[in-house]
């Protein structure tokens, strides 16, 4: 990473690029920082304050960053801050500040429907205030909370069927909750974990026919679900202690079955469903170099590239072995 | 003075037969009131009103009120049983909010046949015995066929099928959606002919500010704090100096709103509170204890005080404001306060002992028989779930505004228990299922009252389904005929006048309903069947005896 602000207090929350981004393609990727929001044009290889034209005086917390799969025909980018949401509809170049219910909330994580560019339906997981749901691309946002007893939203998963199933799930500090009519009203889910912390999940690619996903917790490892989140095994003993900060679902999880998760600032790969796992970049770790954020273009397999964010600030590509 | 009595009928002791022969035609004549009620397409019973008596009669097509609103009928034997049966259909329709007419329609069918059972001999005890044996079978199967509805289309089908009524039930499934089982609905009678819906989010009492001086909005009439302190009691507020602890616990940890929960504030306090040094450094807005009857009330603050991490601070347990905390307060996100309501948003209590509060209170509420209290305990957890919808429901006149009102509050209870425990296929179609599988156990059977009451409740089984048709004027031979050739799972949609998939055409009856309706028509039946002998009283108890 080539811009100046990258410090060992900085921290990098998450990466969102557009397709063909580390693929030698025309491609922007955006990354959440402490430092704010940050873009690079030029795969990673220089990257810039992706918001100066809001001219601010002080570096603003990004905490989430989301952009629809057609972005390169719908220009949108969302992005939450602490203190609200940033709304882009020229790609990133000028920003606007929809309004959002007071007092100003601190945003977690950001997701778009698989049809954002026709539905406009996103949502915004939040520190204390829920989950607020916007339904005209980002320009209001709403909360309405209906049954989520925990208003501590650590993340937030969509159905890649959302437009049929109207499915998300949030992870809070007390488990996971499911929404079925898409953000309107949540349902507790049951965890052979009690009431603890659930801090990244990751929906089944082929989610309408494997109705699979997963969770990451903060004590108790990573747990699993077939079917759609109404029962849950845990998955060994591996991440057992540890925060599971990220999971991800290679695109092709149907054939590959692999996961990629984020734990205590290393890497980890399974290509059994999350029976086994291996690390991944040891040699970061031996380096004393730790990732917080991780970008992957085009899947798990051997060879193709991977952006890691590390703690401090730096983003680095690097293949996966 | 000289005390008159009512001309109360003699005492008297009947056997039987005279005992089953009364008791039968009091039953029937009530069931017979009740059967035509049954289905989508009922006939309505009209009932003579009391008062004003060249109004229009009121008409019922709720099995459960039409079996309150006889209060007695002609001939003592009869009006013994007719005491009976209203009892066991006003008593599950308190339970459960449905059901009546199935229940009245199985309880007809297996008290009649078992008469003429016993009438050839017969033993009643055994054949109770057999009769009560067989219900963990049928409900076992009924547990086997029962699957979860989902999503709006599949609760407004059900609420269709519930209250035949296209419009509400539209709406009471978006809402049943959003809400859930435990969620909090009002049912308020329409300001215009069509039905409205509102969401509210958070938690909110109909309980306003104790003083209007404390609406800091004026032009909004309202108050609304961001990121407020709570203060949770149902103290009294007399002197001034009472006040004053709070104030300077507001300036020492630089709190700028209070929302006071409190029994009473008195004018001089409020004059303190109001005093503008006082207002520049903390606004306190004192709202009315929630509830009135004192467990209630408790109940309220209690949730209150787990919803916004806070301490209840209780008269009763002798708690004054001198003495208050800054642990004792709780916190949201947002309150606010009218003159009529006061609510609270985003609660910042434990979040983890909010879900263990709502776990224990729905677990007792699992466990309660009584519907007063079932209705106490659905109410706080309805505000818990952090929102509310309310249906304002109209109609052309009065009396059709209050009877949609009744069939969508028996609709709403009935759609709770959907979602809570299931569905199984409606129109009679999951109790006609239940049929097939005991006839095909009789053939291993060799008492001859096992045999007897297993028959009987195959026919029983069978009679809803019957009824139902019969109700819709369809032919009954041939509509039977027509759905045993289609298969399981396939009945008659009545409204439509074809044979259908259930579960395609999305008529669902809800499971906890069928299996009470069924418990209470072969436990009823079964009492019914064991009575011998029946006494008459003289006089009624003292203290119903009238003076002049």
């Amino acid at each position: 990473m080539t811009d100046e602000t990258s410090s060992t207090q900085d921290f990098i929350y998450c990466l969102a690029a557009t397709a063909g981004f580390g693929l030698g393609q025309p491609a922007a990727c955006f990354a959440a920082r402490n430092a704010g929001l940050f873009r690079s044009d030029d795969h990673g290889q220089t990257w810039y304050d992706a918001t100066t034209s809001l001219q601010l005086s002080q570096a603003v917390a990004a905490t989430a960053v989301a952009l629809p799969h057609d972005f390169e025909r719908y220009h949108t980018v969302l992005a939450g801050m602490a203190g609200g949401l940033l709304r882009s509809v020229d790609g990133g170049k000028t920003w606007s500040v929809p309004p959002v219910p007071t007092p100003p909330p601190m945003v977690t994580a950001l997701v778009l429907s698989p049809s954002f560019s026709s539905d406009g339906i996103a949502l915004a997981g939040t520190m204390e205030d829920g989950v607020l749901t916007t339904s005209d691309s980002g320009y209001s946002w709403a909360s309405w909370n209906f049954g989520l007893l925990d208003l501590t939203v650590l993340c937030l998963a969509i159905s890649p069927a959302f437009r049929a199933d109207e499915t998300v799930f949030a992870g809070t500090e007390t488990g996971i909750f499911r929404s079925t009519n898409g953000g309107r009203a949540w349902r507790e889910i049951e965890l052979p974990i009690g009431y603890e912390p659930v801090i990244s999940l990751a929906v089944s690619p082929a989610y309408q026919d494997d109705h699979t996903l997963y969770a990451g917790t903060d004590t108790q490892g990573i747990l699993v679900s077939h079917d759609e989140g109404d029962s849950w095994a845990r998955l060994g003993e591996h991440f057992h202690g540890e925060p599971v900060n990220n999971i991800l679902i290679s695109p092709d999880y149907a054939l590959t079955r692999a996961l990629v998760a984020l734990s205590s600032g290393q890497a980890w790969i399974s290509r059994d469903e999350g029976t086994s796992w291996s690390q991944l970049w040891s040699d970061l770790s031996e380096a004393g170099l730790e990732i917080s954020a991780l970008f992957t273009p085009a899947g798990f397999e051997s060879g193709q590239p991977a952006f890691l964010g590390l703690y401090g600030g730096e983003i680095r590509q690097i293949t996966f072995p | 003075m000289p005390t008159a009595k009512k001309d109360f009928q003699t005492p008297g002791v009947i056997f039987q037969p005279a005992t089953t022969r009364g008791m039968q035609q009091g039953i029937n004549t009530v069931l017979n009131a009740v059967a035509p009620t049954l289905g989508p397409l009922p006939r309505f019973v009209a009932i003579e009103r009391i008062a004003m008596r060249d109004s229009m009669p009121e008409r019922l097509d709720s099995g459960g009120t039409i079996a309150r609103r006889i209060i007695q009928i002609q001939g003592r034997d009869a009006d013994v049983g007719a005491m009976f049966i209203r009892n066991v259909l006003y008593t599950l329709q308190e339970k459960i909010g449905d059901g009546t007419a199935t229940a009245g329609v199985l309880f007809q069918s297996i008290f009649n046949e078992s008469l003429h059972y016993l009438s050839a001999g017969g033993s009643a005890m055994r054949l109770r015995y057999f009769l009560d044996e067989a219900v963990p079978l049928i409900q076992s199967e009924l547990d086997r066929m029962t699957m979860r509805l989902k999503g709006k289309k599949q609760l407004s089908g059900l609420a269709a099928t519930i209250t035949n009524d296209s419009e509400l039930a539209n709406y009471l499934g978006e809402i049943f959606d959003i809400i859930g089982e435990y969620g909090r609905l009002e049912l308020r009678n329409g300001r215009t002919r069509a039905i409205e819906r509102e969401y509210i989010e958070g938690i909110f009492w109909e309980d306003g500010v104790h003083s209007r001086e404390m609406i800091f909005d004026k032009t909004e009439m309202r108050t609304n704090f961001e990121d407020p302190y709570i203060v949770i009691s149902d103290i009294e507020v007399k002197e001034p100096e009472e006040i004053v602890p709070l104030l300077e616990l507001a300036v020492k940890h630089d709190i700028k709103n209070i929302l006071m929960i409190c029994n009473g504030f008195s004018d001089r306090a409020l004059g303190l509170v109001l005093l503008k040094p006082n207002l520049e450094r903390v606004k306190i807005c004192a709202v009315k204890t929630p509830e009135i009857a004192m467990t209630e009330r408790i109940g309220a603050l209690e949730d209150i005080a787990v919803m916004t991490g806070g301490q209840l601070l209780s008269s009763t347990a002798g708690d004054t404001f001198t003495s208050i905390q800054f642990e004792h307060l709780g916190r949201a996100r947002r309150a606010w306060a009218t003159s009529d309501n006061f609510g609270i948003v985003g609660g910042k209590g434990n979040a983890r002992k909010l879900r263990e509060h709502i776990a224990t209170l729905r677990k007792g509420f699992a466990s309660l028989e009584d519907a007063e209290d079932r209705k106490k305990v659905l109410k706080r957890l309805g505000k818990l779930m952090g929102g509310a919808a309310t249906l304002w429901i109209g109609d052309s006149t009065p009396n059709a505004v209050e009877a949609r009102k009744e069939l969508a509050e028996r609709a709403a209870e009935a759609m709770r228990g959907a979602i809570r425990d299931g569905v199984v296929p409606g129109g009679g179609v999951a109790l006609l299922n239940c049929a097939a599988l005991l006839r095909q156990s009789i053939p291993g059977m060799t008492d001859p009252d096992q045999i007897a009451a297993y028959r009987i409740l195959t026919r029983a089984l069978e009679a809803p389904m019957r009824t139902l048709i019969r109700n819709g004027g369809g032919d009954l031979d041939e509509i039977m005929a027509e759905i045993k050739q289609a298969g399981p799972g396939y009945g008659y949609d009545v409204v439509k006048r074809e044979v259908v998939k259930m579960s395609d055409a999305q008529i669902f009856d809800v499971v906890s309903v069928v299996k009470e309706a069924l418990y209470a028509a072969i436990n009823g039946a079964s009492l019914a069947l064991t009575t011998d002998v029946i006494i008459h009283r003289k006089n009624p108890p003292e203290s119903l005896a009238t003076t002049s």
